[in-house]
């Protein structure tokens, strides 16, 4: 008893080492509510609301996502760090395009940096991207007009994205999250259809159902190492393999509909957009540049 | 029986996936995909670095030393065949390493003595070189940190229980990474030594 008391201790205090947080501190990343994060409070509310309108429209009219981002500071990591974190959380850009810049600001540091998606690395160099914050930011900024030299910037950027031919702008395509998973879903299913037959036939339908509710549980655990989602699956494998045995064709379509719900496809798809303000899906790779005022 | 052995088939397929056979397939493609663009930026430092030299040497002549010491550490970095193979092979990957920071030394140096310089801030094309020279940099950090990043995992599957033992029949071995410390070292600016014994440090992370 007393050794299992202490195992238990023992693992509940490396649960705890897991979920806690790394240990050197970093600035944590606001969420992605709208095109413009102000959290210097910096710019009055119309003028949030009209950078945001000019900015939805530019992603209406071209596809490419700017976004600005006003932070105090981006201490302790450098600016060019922050940035490459939050271009990586936000997403911007559609996937595969990657047309995504962020304008970020940090007005304490007097530190400013544009991060440029893969895809607009052509169209705006960090030489560009240079110049817009040494010849248009930095000098408004210098004077404290911070809004006129936001403007200015992303009207420098958006003259520079429109002159380049991007791929139409199309519904944005959904945020696959569950992209792995997703993939091995039709395999997943195909193999669970004439196991659960095999099973059903060697083992009776319980036994049958059982065994394939362990086994889709256990491989699930393996393969994603989610509790949670082999939990689903082994309950959706057990489900399936009762199920299939009792009717015929007729209810089939219908159920294997109620797998997609189950476990593996409303999985993680809790990020979606809402209406709300998203990023595409887009990636970066440290583009842009970076400057000081 | 014949459903008994196509169930055993599937189940035999089942289980190999279980021992993370996928998960290892996929892992060892991303880090070689990662290390492709470590490769990547690091060669388009190394052409970047002609066009600076040629760009600065004009007006500071007097550093022909410091210039020679980025020429050379570059001709150095290049010399090393930079294949995909490289991480497989851990002590070709530690040449490697130590060449392409023995540049970013060189380098950093270099961009130390330009700051004396500031007439250099005037002739064309030096401003356009910086920032292409920075953002080249920052390039390597984040393609360093999504190999170091892409490592790891693909390592901890290779080492980890059930699925070391299928690395192990499948031949994968645990990659080598990019060892931040001895960047460090290596990146640090030369302290200037008047016989006191060198200054410890506080080491401070290399992207």
């Amino acid at each position: 008893m007393v050794v299992r008391a202490a195992v238990r201790a023992i693992g509940a205090a490396l649960c705890l080492l897991l979920l806690a947080p790394p240990l050197r501190a970093q600035l944590e990343i606001p969420p992605l509510r709208g095109p413009v994060t102000d959290l210097t409070a910096t710019f009055t509310q119309e003028q949030v609301a009209s950078l945001e309108q000019r900015l939805r429209e530019f992603e209406a009219a071209e596809g490419a996502q700017i976004a600005v981002l006003f932070t105090p500071t981006t201490q302790p990591e450098t600016i060019e760090q922050y940035s490459i974190r939050v271009a990586e959380q936000w997403r911007l850009g559609r996937k595969g395009v990657d047309d995504g810049v962020l304008l970020l600001v940090a007005k304490d540091d007097r530190a400013v940096r544009i991060e440029v998606g893969y895809g607009l690395e052509g169209a705006l160099p960090d030489v560009i991207a240079n110049r817009i914050i040494e010849q248009v930011i930095a000098p408004r900024f210098r004077e404290g007009d911070y809004y006129g030299g936001v403007v200015a910037a992303l009207e420098r950027i958006m003259a520079i994205i429109e002159g380049e031919p991007l791929p139409e702008t199309l519904r944005r395509p959904q945020e696959r999250g569950a992209e792995d998973v997703g993939a091995a879903l039709p395999v997943f299913l195909m193999l669970l259809f004439v196991v659960s037959g095999v099973l059903r036939r060697i083992f009776g339908t319980l036994g049958g159902a059982a065994f394939a509710g362990g086994a889709a549980g256990v491989l699930v655990w393996l393969l994603t190492s989610a509790l949670g989602m082999a939990i689903g699956a082994a309950i959706i494998a057990f489900l399936f393999t009762v199920f299939s045995g009792a009717g015929g064709g007729r209810g089939w379509s219908s159920r294997r509909r109620g797998h997609h719900w189950g476990g593996l496809g409303g999985w993680r798809g809790g990020g979606g957009f809402g209406g709300r303000w998203g990023g595409g899906g887009g990636s970066f790779g440290g583009g842009g540049a970076s400057g000081r005022w | 029986m014949h459903a008994l052995r196509s169930a055993a088939v599937l189940l035999a397929a089942f289980l190999l996936a279980g021992c993370g056979y996928n998960t290892l397939q996929r892992q060892d493609e991303q880090v070689a995909a990662a290390w492709s663009e470590v490769l990547n930026q690091y060669q388009r430092r190394a052409d970047l670095v002609p066009n600076l030299v040629n760009v600065v040497k004009g007006a500071v002549a007097a550093e022909k030393e410091i210039l020679d010491e980025v020429v050379e550490a570059r001709a150095r970095a290049t010399s090393i065949q930079a294949t995909p193979e490289l991480i497989n092979n851990p002590e070709a990957f530690q040449q490697w390493q130590v060449a392409q920071s023995e540049l970013t030394s060189a380098l950093s140096r270099l961009l130390v003595v330009v700051e004396r310089y500031p007439d250099l801030k005037s002739i064309s094309g030096f401003n356009d070189l910086m920032a292409q020279l920075e953002g080249t940099e920052n390039r390597i950090a984040v393609a360093r940190k999504r190999y170091i990043e892409a490592v790891q995992a693909y390592n901890v599957t290779v080492r980890s229980f059930p699925t070391n033992i299928t690395a192990r029949v499948f031949g994968h071995q645990v990659k080598p990474n990019f060892t931040v410390q001895d960047e460090a070292q290596i990146s640090r600016p030369p302290t200037v030594d008047f016989g006191a014994g060198p200054e410890p440090q506080p080491a401070e992370p290399a992207g």
